[in-house]
Order: C-alpha cells, then structure tokens, then sequence
C-alpha cells in the first residue's frame, strides 16, 4: 500500500528510537514510509487549548500536503490532532469556511489518517508479521499500553474498543509475546504535564507503572511517544518517590517488533531507552550471540 | 434588590455564561444529568480544587468567577475519559477549552498554574520554527517560570540518549506560518 509518514515534533526529538524502529521494522515488512515534504507541528494541546482555529489549520495544513494519500502516524498526540481536525472539518461546515480563509486552501477533511499499529494489523496483517518473525518474543510479559489519544474519543479516532483495545496485544502476540490482560490500558500518564506539573504525572505514571508490575508484566509496551518518556524517564523518580521499585523497562511496540525480526539493537534504537532493557532481553535469549561476544562494558543495546 | 429581583438576575447572567461557553465548545451542557460519570473516571478529579461535573453544573449556574479562576480547568489533562463514557455526550474536554480561553481573556487565570506560558511559548516556537524544538522551550519556560533548576538533571541523561538536540530545525514556508498565526488571532478576535 501507498502512504505518506507524519512523524511529528517528538518523532524528530525526544522520540528518535521511535523514529528509527518505526522505519526499520516498516522496512522489513515492505512498507514504505517516506515523510510528507516540509511536514509541519500539529500544534498538539496548545493549540486545541488556545485557539480552534490553529488547532484545525495546522493539521489541515499537513492533510493537504498529504496530496491524498493515506498519512501514517506514531504519535497518538499528533494520531488525535490530525483526527480530530479530520472529524470537525468533515461535519462542521463554518469550520471549514474558517480554516479555508485562514489557510488560503479549502481542506474538506477527507485525507485517510491511519496509525502504524492499524496498518500493520489491518492493511498489512497478521500473518505477514508472524512469517516475518525469526526470533520469538518468548519470556516477554509484556503489558500493552495505549494511553488516552489512540482509544478517545472512538467516535473521532475510530481506533478500537476505547475500554479495552487489543490491537498492540494482537501485533506483539503474532510476534510470540505474551499480552496480559490488564485493567490500564487506557489510563491516562499525564502526558505533557511532564513540564508544567510533573506532581501530576508521577501520580498517573506511578498507578500505571505499578497496576502493569502487579499485573505480572515483566516489561511495557507503548505506541505514543509521550507515554513513553513519561513511563521510562521518570521510573526512577517516581519509585523513589513513592518508596516503590519497578524496574520495567519501556519499550515501543516497533522496538520489539523489530527485535523478533531479527533487527540490531542499534537499527531500534534500543540505547535510547532509560530503563535497561537488556538484563530482561539477554534473560529472553533476545540479544543473541553479538552480545555474549562482545561483552567489554559496552553491549549489544548500547546500555 | 428584593431577593426575588436577585433570583431573576442571576437566571439571566447564568444564561449569558452558558450560552457563551456552549457556543464556544459546541458541547450541550444542558443536558448533563449530574450522574458523576465524569469525574468518576477522570484522572484528575481527586486532586483538583473541583471535578468535572461540578464544573459543568457551576457553568449552568453562571459562576462564571468561581470558574473561571479554577485550578481544574488547567489541571485537567483532556484525557477525552469523560466524553468517552458520559451517556449524554456532554463535550466536557471542548468545554474545558473553552473555558480556558475565555479565563485567559477574563485575566482571571489560577496563579499557580504555568500552562498557559508554556502553551504560548510552544505555539511561538511552531509559528517561528514550523516545528517543536525541544531546547528551547525548555530554556524559554524556564526563564519565563523562574524554574532553573527542576529537572535539570534530566538534561545530560537526555543529552546522552540522543533525546534532544541543541540546534533547531527550521522548517520552509516560514512567511506563510506568520501569516496563517496572524489571521487566525485577528479571526478570533474577531468573533469573540
Ligand atoms: S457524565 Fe455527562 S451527564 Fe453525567 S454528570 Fe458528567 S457531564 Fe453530566
Ligand atoms: S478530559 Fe479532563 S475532565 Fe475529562 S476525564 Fe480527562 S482530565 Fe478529567
């Protein structure tokens, strides 16, 4: 299938790990994700918070430039924004009137937005991923979270059941891990009060963190940069804090993907992560042989 | 005034602030049943000075003070938890914008709450840049917050795991932006 990628502000930054397995495990199951020319910010919770005209301009923007084609999406923060933007302009005829004028181009809300995990699952399939795996996830408990803005509102985003979501367990299952049923899935971590009141995030991470260790889960699965610099950068402070230990390491679904295709540590960006995930993944036979090799300080993810 | 006068008055102005944050949001606080399901499941109501169908019932009442200075409508995460579930389909999270906007321009704005700084200096930096640039935001806020050093630790483990760069990136078509922020401050302007 043809798309055009939307990676986003965090996907260029905070996010590259996200960026490079997204591409890589892309790759491997030959689909091709060139970015949308001169993409710019969705404007995020800023926008939709001070002004509805930006928060529909500055994703249509970016539809149009999409030039029809199907825009694939890792951030459910930007997935929800260009959404939603899709939603109103589609029903709201004064809205679109407005972002018409503002914009200088009519946008009528019709450019397909999908997220990775719904085109690898329905336009991909499962099959293809489960042929393409060499090295099974086995040992990995994994609990998939996926926080607020893929699952809400499911009238908008039209993503899965918004209680309980199974389409990142379906895709880590094809790849031999096991999911748990968890009651989280859809809490929320805070997202971008990681800046403005963090005391609100470690509350949130903290339940979230705690419920998936509780749950059995040996590690965590995300599919939202913001989710998961929230899990994995403030563990360590939020186990402090509460007097609590975790030690989850927080992947995105892509990296573990891309580690049962047999990817490189390095092709996921696996030294990005805070938590190390390596004593789980040498434990799970994950690494292979490149890390009992070369095991001089430095090893296979970089940690 | 008689109290009854008092009465009739404060049905009116109640009117007022309904209708104007209904307009606003496009949610139809009218109908909310006060069944709690909102604040039921949403993440921040335990901590916050209010919950989310209080808010709704102080707006149908015209609080629009009490409101309008409100913690909760900057602690509130628009996790879309309430829309999800509400069984009258009560917008709660367009609401909240909504109210946002109309604290900002009323100058009533909780003193303790930093996101509006930081919501300006991110639509700044998108309108400057095209995209996010995480450096400076950070430096940005901080400066505008006087909050040196939170977090500061975080910077080299960020740094050393290649989660933010020193040099932003410009994105084309900057003169364009400019425009597109302007008229959209002057359309809103406009129409508030
Ligand atoms: S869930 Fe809906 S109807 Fe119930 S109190 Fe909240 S807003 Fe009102
Ligand atoms: S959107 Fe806001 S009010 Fe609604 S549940 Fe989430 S945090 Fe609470």
């Amino acid at each position: 299938m043809s798309c055009v990628f939307y990676p986003g502000c965090s996907l260029d930054s905070t996010a590259r790990d996200y960026y490079l397995s997204t591409q890589a495990v892309a790759g491997a199951l030959g689909l091709e994700l060139p970015e949308i020319p001169d993409w710019t910010c969705c404007g995020s919770t800023p926008a939709h918070q001070s002004s509805e005209l930006l928060a529909l301009a500055l994703p249509a923007q970016n539809l149009l430039a999409a030039r029809g084609k199907t825009v694939a999406v890792c951030c459910a923060a930007c997935y929800s924004r260009l959404k939603a933007a899709n939603h109103t302009l589609a029903h709201d005829p004064k809205a679109r009137a407005a972002v018409a004028e503002a914009l200088g181009a009519d946008y009528d809300g019709s450019t397909p937005v999908k997220h990775l995990l719904e085109i690898i699952v329905r336009d991909i399939g499962l099959k293809k991923v489960a042929e393409r795996v060499v090295r099974p996830l086995k040992g990995l408990r994994v609990a998939a979270y996926y926080g607020c803005l893929l699952v809400r509102p499911p009238e908008v985003t039209q993503f899965d059941d918004p209680e309980n979501p199974t389409l990142m367990d379906d895709v880590l299952a094809a790849a031999g891990a096991e999911t748990l049923d968890w009651p989280h899935k859809t809490e929320c971590c805070g997202a971008s009060y990681s800046i403005t009141d963090v005391s609100i995030v470690h509350q949130l991470t903290r339940d979230v963190l705690a419920m998936a260790r509780d749950a059995g889960a040996n590690c965590i699965a995300t599919a939202c940069p913001l989710c998961q610099l929230n899990l994995d950068l403030r563990q360590r402070e939020i186990a402090e804090k509460f007097g609590e230990s975790f030690d989850l390491p927080v992947f995105y679904f892509t990296q573990l993907l891309g580690l049962a295709f047999g990817l490189k540590p390095a092709q996921l960006g696996l030294r990005s992560l805070v938590v190390n995930p390596e004593p789980l993944l040498a434990a799970a036979g994950m690494l292979g042989e490149q890390v009992a090799g070369q095991r001089q300080g430095c090893t296979g993810c970089g940690h | 005034m008689s109290t009854e006068a008092q009465a009739v008055c404060s049905v009116a102005q109640s009117d007022d602030f309904v209708r104007e944050v209904a307009t606003a949001s496009g949610a139809n606080l009218a109908i909310c049943l006060q069944c709690r399901k909102c604040s039921c499941g949403c993440p921040v109501a335990a901590r916050s000075d209010l919950k989310p169908h209080e808010i709704v019932r102080l707006v149908q009442l015209g609080e629009r003070d009490g409101v309008l200075a409100s913690r909760m409508i900057w602690e509130c995460t628009s996790c879309e938890t309430c829309a999800t579930r509400c069984p009258q389909n009560v917008d709660i999270p367009a609401m909240m914008d909504a109210l946002r906007q109309a604290s900002r321009a009323a100058k009533k704005t909780a003193a303790t709450t930093t996101v509006p700084v930081f919501n300006d200096i991110f639509l700044r930096t998108v309108r400057r840049l095209g995209r996010m640039y995480e450096a400076g935001l950070m430096a940005s806020y901080k400066l505008r917050t006087f909050r040196f050093f939170e977090d500061m630790d975080k910077v080299p483990l960020m740094l050393r795991k290649r989660k933010i760069a020193l040099l932003p990136h410009k994105v084309r078509g900057g003169a364009e932006r400019k425009r597109l922020f302007d008229r959209a401050k002057d359309m809103e302007g406009k129409s508030r």
